[in-house]
């Protein structure tokens, strides 16, 4: 028998896996930076160096606010949707804590934040491939170690646009603020492209840490395992608490008179 | 049977309950009848775990029990029916009766008994996009009774509903008395209150006013009918909140 943070888990995947307007447009989000990137590169063939670099700056960038587009629809319904449906009430009528609840709705924001990264590396390699650059960042095995490097950060992006979720009263105001939240990834991405040289604990922190791994296996320069390690578990710590943020706004009044 | 003590909320200062305490027995139908915001909701709520009061107790059984516990024994369906719109009826009633660790024979058991108990046979396949508001109280309904609760709490469930289908709700609810589930039904209707419910809490401004059965509140108001006498009770209240 699935314990309660399974069976929300699947049952908010089947609902997300039907909802095929939304799923269309989330891969469409995915899949922004290959397609933008390939544009720009047949625009223009990069067959500088510098402008190969520039290429593979941009790749990064949309990788990492893939890993924030995956999820975002689901996680809005999930939550924010919920309280505008009505539906969020007898689910709360159940005898399930409201932390394993959220955990099940969590999980399936995983799931969608990872497919859409998942997508989005694999169309960068594409990209890569036909604009005939040749970087780490083509070769498979390279690809597995940036998959690996990155996969804490949809765990952080579900969090964190599931508490968001929980302060909104209804879909489009979830909505406005999860798009915003895009632009933390797309910032700080760039703060790292542009940086001169950024200072060592950098490395550890959720999204920048990713970010300058990133950088670094693209270029083929051997990333710190010790250092990606702590990385994730900081990451992963960042996302636990969130959650645990979100789940106590569920016991707030406000959350069953809200709408 | 559900037996509340002293209960109190109150939302940004202003009280919406205050020290109400009223029992409803199994095998009974108590009606909470009050005006819109007189706190019936609220007190449902409250007794379901979805709000925590600011003081006093609600025992379910007899037992003090933590708002998890407490909806164990319970089946609600308060305000909204809150379905699923992408999951069939049959998905929708899965997902909870799964939520409340049904083991999966026991599930499809109580599915093939609550399915066509609610006349739901013919649309159990359907997804619920589109349904009537008949169909989704029918639907929600059997959410509240999937796991076969003593007590029941149902937030107005006629609103909205044709007369069929108010008529077959009512004689579902009267089934249900009869096989000893204690039922809280909170309405501003008075004929379905007079029609359906054996004892009575009259609630106004979130306070008591009266309990017992429809005659006896008649007699204790010395009203003719049941709206005079809800009419008397709660004038005063509700010209001292103006």
């Amino acid at each position: 028998m699935l314990t309660p943070t399974l069976v929300v888990a699947c049952k908010e995947t089947i609902d997300a896996l039907r909802d095929v307007r939304s799923l269309v447009s989330s891969l469409f989000y995915a899949l922004m930076g290959p397609l933008v990137v390939g544009l720009v590169s047949a625009a223009g063939p990069p067959h500088s160096p510098n402008g190969a670099k520039v290429v593979v700056s941009m790749l990064s960038i949309f990788t990492l606010v893939a890993a924030f587009v995956g999820g975002m629809s689901i996680a809005m319904d999930t939550v924010a949707g919920e309280r505008e449906r009505h539906s969020l009430l007898p689910l709360l009528l159940n005898p399930v804590p409201r932390i394993d609840l959220l955990a099940g709705k969590w999980l399936a924001v995983s799931l969608f934040a990872i497919a859409g990264l998942l997508l989005n590396l694999a169309g960068s390699a594409l990209v890569l491939v036909l604009a005939g650059i040749r970087v780490e960042a083509s070769r498979p095995q390279v690809l597995l170690v940036m998959a690996l490097v990155i996969l804490p950060l949809p765990l952080l992006a579900a969090s964190a646009q599931i508490a968001i979720s929980t302060l909104c009263r209804a879909l489009k105001e979830a909505q406005t603020y999860l798009s915003l939240l895009v632009f933390l990834p797309m910032a700080l991405g760039m703060l790292v492209v542009f940086s001169p040289a950024p200072r060592p604990w950098c490395g550890f922190l959720p999204l920048v840490g990713q970010e300058l791994q990133l950088q670094s296996l693209v270029s083929g320069t051997p990333v710190s395992a010790a250092q990606a390690l702590l990385a994730a578990i900081l990451t992963a710590a960042a996302a636990a608490l969130i959650l645990r943020f979100a789940a106590a706004r569920l016991h707030r009044d406000e959350i069953v008179y809200g709408n | 049977m559900i037996q509340v003590h002293h209960l109190c909320k109150s939302f940004h200062g202003r009280p919406a309950v205050n020290d109400l305490s009223f029992e409803a027995a199994d095998g009974t139908i108590t009606g909470l009848l009050g005006s819109n915001g007189a706190g019936k909701t609220t007190t449902l709520r409250m007794i379901a775990g979805v709000l925590q009061p600011d003081a006093g107790q609600v025992r379910i059984d007899g037992e003090l029990r933590d708002p998890l516990g407490r909806q164990q024994r319970l089946g609600a369906l308060l305000d909204h029916t809150g379905i699923y719109p992408r999951l069939t009826v049959r998905e929708n009633l899965l997902y909870f009766g799964r939520l409340r660790g049904m083991a999966p024979g026991l599930l499809n058991e109580r599915l093939a008994s609550v399915i066509p108990a609610l006349g739901l046979d013919r649309i159990a396949g359907r997804r619920t996009a589109g349904f009537s508001q008949g169909e989704r109280m029918k639907t929600a309904l059997g959410r509240a009774l999937l796991h076969g609760p003593r007590n029941l709490l149902l937030d107005e469930p006629t609103n909205g509903l044709d007369v069929p289908t108010v008529r077959s709700l009512r004689d579902l609810l009267k089934r249900l008395r009869e096989s000893g589930v204690c039922i809280v039904f909170s309405s501003h209707v008075l004929d379905e209150v007079r029609l359906l419910c054996d004892r009575v809490v009259v609630i106004s401004n979130g306070a008591l006013k009266a309990q017992g059965s429809a005659a006896g509140i008649c007699a204790l108001t010395g009203a003719a009918s049941l709206e005079d006498a809800f009419v008397q009770l709660t004038a005063e209240g509700e010209r001292s909140s103006c």
